[in-house]
């Protein structure tokens, strides 16, 4: 990109060009690195990792999908309903009607679209804490309507939420690659020119606006490609999971994403998505230290905004000297 | 010269205060417009109302001979009037480059195109050395061109300039008028401009519209302005 110049004088002052040649391998490693987590998932027998993995592959579409409204500056608690939202309409997809599994996951992301688009178009005109504290409402008000709609299970929910049957050894990688799908589709949103018009809205809307951007309309665009990637994961997580309940669906599913995103890095993308594997990893643990798990996860978030400005991601980054973008 | 637009009988009260009083007046195509007027006379809120930023209270706004009034800021852009804010707004975290590419966006559909236009522009703002550097960490007379290119990029028939040469030094001042003299020529660009500035204003505007207390107080060339008695007294006070 436009970085070009600054990396050629970077790596000029670094002697050989370094900078330059470790940025390039970037998205080599990448591909690398998630070839390698595919082949775990088709070739592990541990159903133990195969479920690890999973939830960690969720987390990161969580993770990533948060992070894709944060890039019109905006902190969407509502991620937290839309992922339940795609559970939901998915179980009832399979469990009710016995529809196909594609459509059960595709059922997911269209009701988290069609619903996060009607939420936003309401809400999208406040912002910052306004915003956030809306869709914080928003989250709770869906998880307690599902407590009280017996369609749905009411505070049991939905159990007997099953893939078919043939799927059962191929789920983990499945899993695996539908949600590097999903992250690789944000990013390269991210990556074009709307992905600069969000930013550019996080910087400045007023300027956008005046150069003939409708800033409501990009920002409603944003959250719901966000949403749709959410409710996939929400439909897959459900699958995965066979139960489903209101309380897997509270406002703790996005400030655990949050978590994620701060402490992985907010500046890029893998940022998030290393977030989302090292703290599910660690959550994983600490399992069953009660209380002690929610303290150090506190701990964790202060400690990295304190320390670690841009998250791990961009302590790794000036470790190796690498180019910001 | 045909009226490019035309503000009629405009107003804006904010609760018991009104800001702008039965202001009319029009732009016409071509010329360098300036709208003076000592503080708190309403410059500024006639440019957020015009730009589409406020909905007036009452009156009428018709540009190239389409009622605009009530429209919102990026439908009234589209139109072609595009204004910049005082303080030079501009997206800091981003590059040169990428603040022009947003301004170019909706003007220019066609990729090669519009890198040419981002250059173009770039180069007539004193900007084209400096495409990658992030628009943040500019020197202030750099980031108050950038503020004017990202508006230029999208070729307006309008530019609306708002104080664009406060904190200016001389040279900046000198360099900021020639540019607005090649925009004006080489884009057939319509400018309207509020400044403090007088000298400056006085030199580039072909007609200046004096505002006090919300309310048009004279209209004129340059020289009729200087000479108007009311102007002298809304400005030097009564005893003068």
């Amino acid at each position: 990109m436009h970085s070009g110049s600054d990396e050629a004088v970077a790596s000029s002052a670094l002697g050989p060009p370094l900078g330059r040649s470790r940025a390039r391998a970037g998205p080599l490693l990448t591909a690398l690195a998630a070839a390698a987590v595919l082949a775990f998932a088709l070739l592990t027998p541990d159903e133990y990792d195969q479920h690890l993995l999973m939830w960690v592959a969720l987390n990161a579409v969580l993770a990533v999908g948060l992070r894709f409204v944060l890039l019109v500056g905006e902190t969407n608690i509502g991620t937290g309903a839309f992922y339940g939202m795609g559970a939901y309409a998915a179980a009832v997809c399979t469990v009710n009607f016995a529809l196909p599994f594609p459509v059960a996951l595709l059922a997911g992301g269209a009701v988290a679209t069609a619903a996060s688009a009607a939420f936003g178009l309401v809400t999208l005109r406040t912002k910052g804490p306004y915003f956030m504290l809306i869709s914080f409402a928003f989250t709770e008000v869906t998880r307690l309507i599902y407590t009280r709609i017996n369609y749905l299970g009411g505070n049991s929910g939905i159990i007997g939420v099953f893939p078919p049957q043939a799927l059962d050894p191929w789920l983990p990688a499945l899993t695996v690659l539908l949600c590097g799908v999903l992250v690789l589709a944000l990013y390269v949103c991210e990556r074009s020119d709307l992905g600069r018009v969000f930013r550019a809205i996080e910087n400045n809307d007023a300027v956008v606006e005046t150069v003939g951007i409708n800033v409501v309309s990009v920002k409603l665009l944003c959250l719901v490609l966000a949403s749709f990637a959410v409710g996939v994961a929400g439909a897959l997580h459900a699958h995965i999971f066979n139960v489903i309940s209101p309380g897997d669906f509270s406002y703790l599913v996005p400030v655990f994403a949050l978590a994620y995103v701060k402490i992985g890095g907010d500046s890029h993308v893998l940022g998030a998505v290393l977030g989302a594997a090292l703290l599910t990893l660690v959550a994983q643990a600490l399992e069953g230290a009660g209380a002690l798990e929610q303290i150090l996860f506190g701990a964790a978030i202060v400690a990295a905004m304190l320390l670690l400005p841009d998250g791990l991601w961009g302590a790794g980054r000036r470790l190796l000297r690498l180019p910001k973008r | 010269m045909s009226a490019l637009l035309v503000v009629e009988d405009l107003s804006r009260r904010f609760g018991g205060l009104t800001a702008v009083s039965g202001l009319s007046f029009d732009v016409r195509e071509g010329e360098v417009l300036g709208l003076i007027g000592p503080n708190g006379a309403g410059k500024s809120t006639t440019f957020n109302v015009i730009s589409g930023f406020y909905r007036p209270t009452s009156g009428r706004l018709s540009f190239r001979g389409e009622d605009i009034t009530g429209l919102s800021a990026s439908a009234i852009s589209r139109r072609g009037l595009v204004r910049t804010f005082q303080h030079g707004s501009l997206l800091r975290d981003m590059s040169v480059h990428d603040n022009i590419l947003i301004g170019a966006l909706r003007a220019v559909r066609d990729r090669r195109e519009r890198q040419r236009r981002i250059q173009e522009t770039a180069e007539l703002l004193g900007l084209g050395q400096l495409l990658d550097t992030t628009a943040g960490s500019l020197p202030h007379g750099h980031q108050r061109m950038l503020s004017i290119a990202i508006a230029v990029a999208a070729r307006p028939a309008l530019l609306c300039l708002d104080e664009p040469l406060t904190g200016l030094n001389s040279t900046e001042i000198a360099a900021a008028l020639a540019i607005m003299a090649r925009i004006r020529q080489e884009f057939a660009t319509t400018i309207m401009l509020v400044d403090h500035n007088m000298r400056a204003v006085m030199r580039i505007c072909d007609r200046i519209i004096v505002l006090n207390h919300g309310r048009k107080l004279a209209e004129g060339t340059p020289t009729e302005i200087r000479n108007d008695p009311e102007v002298i007294r809304a400005y030097l006070g009564d005893d003068q």
